[in-house]
C-alpha cells in the first residue's frame, strides 16, 4: 500500500509511472512535477488506496452514474526532503522524531483515478515550487499519515474535472479550502458541494461543464456565509484597480480574479516585491507600484504560478479584469476610498510637525483587526513611546481596521515606515474623519469616534518621546514568505 | 473595572492630551469635502454598475 520513491534527479520521477496504474494519468503527472518541483524534493511516499472526501463528493454525485466503471480510492503521494527515511517492512518514517518530520514534508497531492486532469486536492508548500517567491497567503493543513500527525503550511489547489467542475469552480473551492482550515467561522465545502451552491437549482448533467458566470461565483460565496466584493476595472489605465488587488491580497484575502479576454478565472495569493533600487522618487507612488510578480493558483498549473504584472505567458496581471474579495462581514470602507484618501494624509502633517515630501512617499495600505494592531504593537514594544502603546491598547477599536502606512524611499529599501494611520473599515464613504489614529515618530493624533460629529473636539495630539532614533517597522506580516528550497 | 472607569472616554484615560487648532484642520476637511469624498462616491458608483455589468461573463477555461 505503500512505495518509497528516492528522487535523486528527475529522471527518477519516471518510476512512478511503475507504481500508479494508467487511470491516475502517471505520464502527466510526472511531466508536471518534473517541470513545477524544486530539486529540495528528494522522496516521494506512495500512498494507495487513500480515501479523499473531495474526489468522493463528485464520485456520489457524478462519477458512479456512468456506465464506465470509475474507481472509488485515489492515490496520494507525499513530498520529503533529503533527511527523511522510510522502513517498507515497519512501515515506519526515520531520520526525524514526528515533532520534527513536519520540517522536512513538503505536503501532498491526491491523484484521482478520472483518467484525465487526475491531480485532485493538494496542499503543497511554495517553497519546493519552482519559480515561486515573495509571499504568499497560507495556512495549516493537517496530514494524517502513517499514524503520524503533520501540518503543512500552503494553499489547496487541484485540477479542474473539465466535465462536472471548471477553473471558476476550482478557484471558488480553493478559496473557500483556505478559509475553513484557517477561520473557525466557516464550514469545510466539498467539491461537488460548489458546483451546486453556484446554482439555485441541482444543475446535474452537463451543466457545470458549460462554465460558470462572474455571478455564480459571487453566489458561491455568499453561501459560504463571507460577504463578497465584486470589483471591476473601469478601463486599462484604471491603477487604483490593481492597487486595491494588492491591497486585499496584503491583507491576507485571496481574490478569486477574472480574466473576461480569456474566459478563465484563477485565485490570487500572493506577490513578489520588486529588489528596491535607489533610483529618486519624483512623484508619490503605491505599494502596487513596487511589485514584481502576483503568486496565483490556477487550475491548469500546478500551484503558486508567478505571473508578471505586466506582459508574459500564460497571461499576466493586465489581463485581469474584475475581482471578487470574500470579505467577513464587518467591512464598510471600501478600498476605493482608503485609495483616494491616503493622498490627503499629507495635508495632514503641520499637526505631527511634519511628514515626508508628498512626492517623495511610497503609500500601502491593507486591512487588518483591531486585535492584530495591538499583537504587532506589543512585538514591538521597543519601537513605540509607552504613551502611544497605552493609547493603542485603550482605544474601543472595531473588529477591522485600514491601516495606511507612508515610507520614504529609505525607508522602503530598509522595511521601515515613517507614519501610521488607523482607519476605522466601518466607517462611512461619506465621513470626513474616518480615523482611529495617525502617528509618525514625534507626534500622534488621535480620535474619538465615541460620539457621531464630534468634528474637532474628538481629535487630540500626543506628544511622542524616545522613537526618533528607533525603527517603525513595516507591518509585511500578513503573508508568509516562501524560503525556496 | 470601577463604574467610574466605565463611564470614561478614551480621552480621559490617556495622559498628555492637548487639543488641536481647528485652524489647522481646515485644509484637509476642505480637501476631503470638495475633492475627496465626491470623487470616492463616484468610483464606488461606477463600479457598481460595472460590477452589474460584468455578472454575465463566462468563465470556463
Amino acid at each position: 500500500m505503500y512505495t518509497w520513491i528516492p528522487i535523486n534527479s528527475s529522471a527518477d520521477l519516471a518510476a512512478l509511472g511503475k507504481e500508479i496504474s494508467v487511470e491516475y494519468d502517471p505520464e502527466s503527472v510526472i511531466k508536471k512535477l518534473n517541470t513545477g518541483l524544486s530539486g529540495a524534493v528528494k522522496a516521494i511516499l506512495v500512498e494507495r488506496n487513500y480515501i479523499d472526501k473531495d474526489y468522493r463528493s463528485t464520485y456520489y454525485n457524478f462519477y458512479a452514474k456512468k456506465g464506465q466503471s470509475y474507481r472509488t480510492d485515489c492515490v496520494r503521494l507525499h513530498f520529503f526532503d533529503e533527511t527523511v527515511t522510510f522502513d517498507a517492512k515497519a512501515l515506519k518514517l526515520g531520520g526525524h522524531s514526528e515533532e520534527q518530520l513536519k520540517y522536512h514534508y513538503f505536503g501532498y497531492m491526491v491523484l484521482r483515478p478520472t483518467g484525465i486532469a487526475t491531480i485532485g486536492r493538494s496542499v503543497v508548500s511554495p517553497d519546493v515550487r519552482t519559480g515561486t517567491s515573495g509571499f504568499t497567503i497560507s495556512a495549516h493543513h493537517k496530514v494524517h499519515l502513517l499514524g503520524y500527525k503533520f501540518a503543512v503550511q500552503g494553499f489547496p489547489s487541484m485540477d479542474q474535472h473539465i466535465d462536472i467542475a471548471v477553473c471558476a469552480h476550482v478557484a471558488c473551492w480553493s478559496i473557500l479550502r483556505h478559509y475553513s482550515e484557517c477561520y473557525s467561522i466557516y464550514r469545510e465545502f466539498l467539491t461537488h458541494d460548489i458546483t451546486l451552491m453556484a446554482q439555485q437549482f441541482d444543475p446535474g448533467g452537463l451543466v457545470p461543464s458549460k462554465g460558470l458566470e462572474v455571478s455564480h461565483a459571487e453566489r458561491v460565496f455568499q453561501e459560504a456565509g463571507t460577504f463578497p466584493l465584486h470589483v471591476v476595472r473601469t478601463n486599462q489605465a484604471d491603477v487604483a484597480f490593481y492597487r486595491q488587488f494588492h491591497a486585499y491580497v496584503e491583507s491576507g484575502f485571496p481574490l478569486f480574479a477574472a480574466m473576461h479576454s480569456q474566459r478563465h478565472a484563477i485565485a490570487v495569493i500572493g506577490y513578489e516585491w520588486k529588489i528596491p533600487n535607489n533610483n529618486p522618487i519624483t512623484q508619490m507612488r503605491y505599494a502596487w507600484e513596487e511589485v514584481k510578480a502576483v503568486t496565483v493558483v490556477d487550475d491548469n498549473q500546478l500551484p503558486y504560478l508567478s505571473i508578471g504584472v505586466q506582459g508574459g505567458t500564460p497571461y499576466s496581471a493586465q489581463d485581469i479584469d474584475a475581482f471578487i474579495v470574500p470579505l467577513p462581514e464587518k467591512v464598510f470602507y471600501p478600498a476605493d476610498a482608503v485609495d483616494r484618501l491616503a493622498p490627503t494624509l499629507f495635508r495632514l502633517g503641520a499637526l505631527l510637525g511634519g511628514l515626508p515630501g508628498k512626492d517623495e512617499s511610497i503609500i500601502r495600505y491593507f486591512i487588518t483587526t483591531g486585535s492584530a494592531l495591538r499583537r504587532f504593537i506589543r512585538m514591538r514594544e521597543s519601537e513605540f513611546d509607552p504613551k502611544l502603546i497605552e493609547t493603542i491598547m485603550s482605544l474601543p477599536f472595531a473588529q477591522f481596521v485600514w491601516i495606511v502606512e507612508i515610507a520614504t524611499l529609505a525607508d522602503w529599501a530598509n522595511g521601515q515606515v515613517s507614519a501610521r494611520a488607523v482607519l476605522d473599515a466601518t466607517a462611512s464613504l461619506r465621513e470626513v474623519l474616518p480615523f482611529w489614529l495617525f502617528h509618525n515618530r514625534t507626534q500622534a493624533l488621535i480620535f474619538d469616534r465615541s460620539q457621531v460629529g464630534a468634528g474637532i473636539n474628538g481629535i487630540r495630539s500626543l506628544g511622542l518621546t524616545g522613537m526618533q532614533g528607533t525603527a517603525l517597522t513595516r507591518w509585511d506580516k500578513n503573508l508568509r514568505p516562501t524560503q525556496r528550497k | 473595572m470601577d463604574e467610574k472607569m466605565e463611564s470614561k472616554g478614551v480621552f480621559d484615560l490617556i495622559e498628555g492630551l492637548k487639543t488641536v487648532d481647528p485652524h489647522a484642520l481646515e485644509d484637509f476637511k476642505k480637501a476631503m469635502t470638495e475633492d475627496v469624498i465626491p470623487e470616492i462616491v463616484k468610483i464606488v458608483e461606477e463600479r457598481k454598475l460595472l460590477a452589474a455589468e460584468s455578472r454575465n461573463w463566462q468563465l470556463k477555461c
